[in-house]
């Protein structure tokens, strides 16, 4: 079982280290944080970062220069490509992978 | 003068030292010194209010300039937003064809945070460091704390890096593997830092007791990062022969009364520099400073007593209270300037001012270097110090204010996410752009706040308060670009209303009073009219130039000071035509304000 996904242009995709915590990006990194933890391999590339990774791969390097920035974030499950412009939540990636949930589930963050 | 042929022993030269104590001047004659040596020599500035085109009297800029006149030398000034524009191209530009434009505007934008300024201005500095093209690399490094602070970053990063290689494998300057290479060359220039053979860190320090206090505390710091400080240099000593006159014949003791403070504290070689009767500017000016600082030879003072009629510029007498008196809101008085013009003497003198008033006051001190304390005679800690009617006072400590903002945002995520998720937070949160963060977090709820009519900000040297007032736009145009999903959606607008607030408190001549602190010369003159211009670009006007240290008529009796004061009035006619401002002019004190009675009586005099 295989994961990746290649970010948007970001500070870093911790979520942590701007302004503000990104209560979207600290989600998804806790489901990644699950889904390790359940065996599934993940890899992450963040455009700002590893643009050189990111646009040596053919199907994302061809949905950017067709759909621009709003494609990103792109999500591979198994090779083929899961969802575009926006994060799949925890729940979708363990339904598509075919795996149980785990007890503990990501809950959006509230903050200031 | 055996110790400074030593000094030239080494390839890289630092000096270091508070503001205002001619740590340019001494770099820049000691670069002249080893090229006239024959030796291929560089001098580089990272201050980013870098004052080394104005004491060569030519523009420098980014880039490698020659030195007119002087064979073998070169001159450098780093300037962070170059030093930016030049690593986000390094790592665009090859993909500049291929990518849709809003993604390549995506990436600019991004990689303009502040984790880039300060991650390619650093990158630029080491570059310096590795290179073979020079005999000798002079660096005229930024002011003290700031200095400590680009030091400190190598340790800090290398650290990072190892500890987020253990974890998820991303940190906050990019995947763990991609910077390796970063980490060996942090690592590098750490230890060039650390090598006495290699490096030689020059301390500038006045025969003043905040100075030498400043110089004990910047030696210890690099200690504690296993630096070991060099020598010191004590520039501007009065010379005996023109100290007839009793105002500053106590000046004359109470330098000595230093002088010999410091030969007894500070183990380094120490050499002496004596002041000038005019300000030091232009190669020629500089080779006599480096005569001076290499042979010993102390210059020639004209001692004759002699009263010459001077040009002296008349003022309106800006009417102070109404640009400092609140008017239904909190008000925030922001006072920058050069490094040693006396911001925080004139900070202090301005809150106790506002206080007697029986307004509500506290004040801020956001220099990493921070002397509030010494001022007021009172220890000053991170909660607001009642210091007498009205007034109070607080100092914001990076580390601290990292630690609390670190807390603050642990304890919100606890019980939503997995233990594991917040051990990753925690790793993560130790990066030095939330340093950077947290420690404008806390500067900012003062103004924020309503528990104080009026706030004053002793502010860190112009660079370090530019840079600082720069944040809340880059982080307003950071949080523009969040993942921005429907559930980030709150979050972000509730930043973006913060931040635009802000932006607006800053920009409200009514809430923010902005004023520049200087003295009647050209290095402070130039290095605020600057700092003007930059506020005018953020939308926000600076509304009064106060004139510090001025030379009074009655004890200008001979010709050194005649000569001193005559310097000063031109330049503060210049000062009434450059900023077209108010200008408040306040007296050289006879002494250094201690305590709250000096203070009071220094007040009177406003």
């Amino acid at each position: 079982m295989k994961i990746a996904i290649y970010d948007p242009p970001l500070c870093c995709s911790s979520g942590l280290c701007g302004p503000t915590l990104d209560p979207v990006l600290v989600k998804m990194n806790d489901a990644i944080l699950a889904l390790k933890k359940q065996g599934v391999e993940v890899e992450r590339f963040n455009l700002s970062q590893q643009i050189k990774e990111v646009m040596s791969n053919k199907t994302v390097a061809e949905l950017i220069h067709k759909n621009g920035r709003k494609t990103l974030p792109v999500t591979f499950v198994n090779g083929e490509v899961f969802r575009t412009g926006e994060y799949p939540s925890y729940e979708d990636l363990c339904k598509v992978l075919g795996i149980e949930p785990l007890k503990h589930k990501p809950i959006a963050l509230n903050i200031m | 003068m055996l110790w400074m042929k030593e000094v030239i022993m080494t390839k890289y030269l630092f000096f270091s030292g508070k503001g205002g104590v001619g740590k340019t001047t001494m770099a820049s004659a000691t670069a002249i010194h080893c090229a006239t040596d024959g030796k291929k020599t560089l001098i580089v500035t990272t201050d980013p209010a870098s004052n080394l085109a104005d004491v060569f009297e030519q523009e420098i800029g980014h880039k490698i300039t020659p030195i007119k006149g002087i064979d073998n030398l070169h001159a450098m000034e780093i300037d962070p937003d170059e030093a930016t524009r030049e690593y986000k191209e390094r790592i665009i530009g090859p993909f500049r064809e291929v990518m849709p434009e809003d993604v390549i505007a995506s990436l600019e934008e991004n990689l303009s945070g502040p984790c880039t300024t300060e991650m390619a201005s650093f990158d630029r500095f080491i570059d310096f460091m590795e290179g073979d093209e020079y005999d000798i690399i002079v660096f005229d490094t930024a002011p003290t704390g700031h200095t400590i602070r680009l030091l400190e970053l190598p340790v800090d990063w290398s650290k990072h890096i190892e500890e987020s290689a253990k974890g998820s494998g991303q940190t906050c300057l990019g995947p763990v593997q991609s910077i390796q290479d970063s980490k060996e060359k942090y690592d590098r220039a750490t230890a060039l830092l650390k090598d006495p053979v290699r490096t030689t860190f020059i301390f500038v320090m006045r025969p003043e007791a905040l100075s030498l206090y400043e110089t004990l505390r910047a030696s210890k710091e690099l200690e504690t990062i296993g630096v070991k400080s060099g020598e010191v240099i004590l520039n501007g000593i009065l010379p005996e022969e023109v100290c007839d006159i009793s105002f500053f014949k106590k000046k004359y003791y109470a330098q000595q009364n230093i002088i010999r403070q410091t030969e007894k504290t500070i183990a380094q070689p120490k050499r002496h520099m004596f002041l000038r009767d005019n300000e030091v500017k232009g190669v020629s000016a500089l080779k006599d400073i480096g005569r001076e600082l290499f042979t010993g030879k102390k210059p020639h003072y004209e001692t004759e007593r002699i009263s010459t009629a001077q040009f002296v510029p008349t003022f309106e007498r800006p009417d102070i209270d109404s640009l400092f008196l609140p008017d239904g809101q909190t008000k925030a008085i922001f006072l920058t300037g050069k490094g040693g013009v006396g911001k925080t003497s004139i900070s202090c003198i301005a809150a106790l001012h506002i206080a007697q008033k029986g307004v509500k006051t506290l004040l801020v001190t956001t220099d990493p270097a921070a002397h509030i304390g010494e001022v007021l005679d009172v220890k000053i800690g991170s909660r607001p110090e009642k210091i007498t009617e009205n007034l109070f006072a607080v100092m914001v400590n990076q580390q601290e204010a990292f630690q609390e903002y670190k807390e603050r945002v642990l304890n919100d995520a606890r019980g939503k996410y997995s233990e594991e998720m917040l051990a990753t937070m925690e790793e993560e949160l130790n990066s030095p752009c939330t340093e950077e963060m947290a420690a404008f977090d806390k500067f900012i709820q003062f103004i924020e706040g309503k528990d104080y009519e009026v706030v004053v900000f002793d502010t860190a040297p112009t660079g370090h308060t530019l840079r600082l007032l720069d944040l809340p736009f880059d982080y307003a145009k950071q949080v523009e670009m969040m993942a921005g999903a429907a559930e980030s959606a709150e979050v972000k607008k509730t930043a973006q209303n913060r931040f635009r607030d802000i932006i607006n408190t800053l920009r409200d001549k009514k809430r923010t009073v902005f004023t520049l602190v200087l003295y009647p010369e050209s290095t402070p003159i130039m290095e605020s009219y600057r700092a003007m211009l930059d506020l005018k670009e953020a939308g926000i006007e600076t509304q009064l130039v106060i004139a510090n240290m001025v030379l009074q008529e009655e004890v200008c009796s001979n010709y050194f000071f005649q000569n001193r004061r005559r310097m000063q009035m031109k330049y503060l006619e210049e000062i009434k035509e450059k900023f077209n401002l108010p200008v408040l002019q306040f007296p050289l004190m006879q002494e250094e304000i201690k305590g709250l009675f000096h203070l009071r009586v220094a007040v009177a005099t406003l």
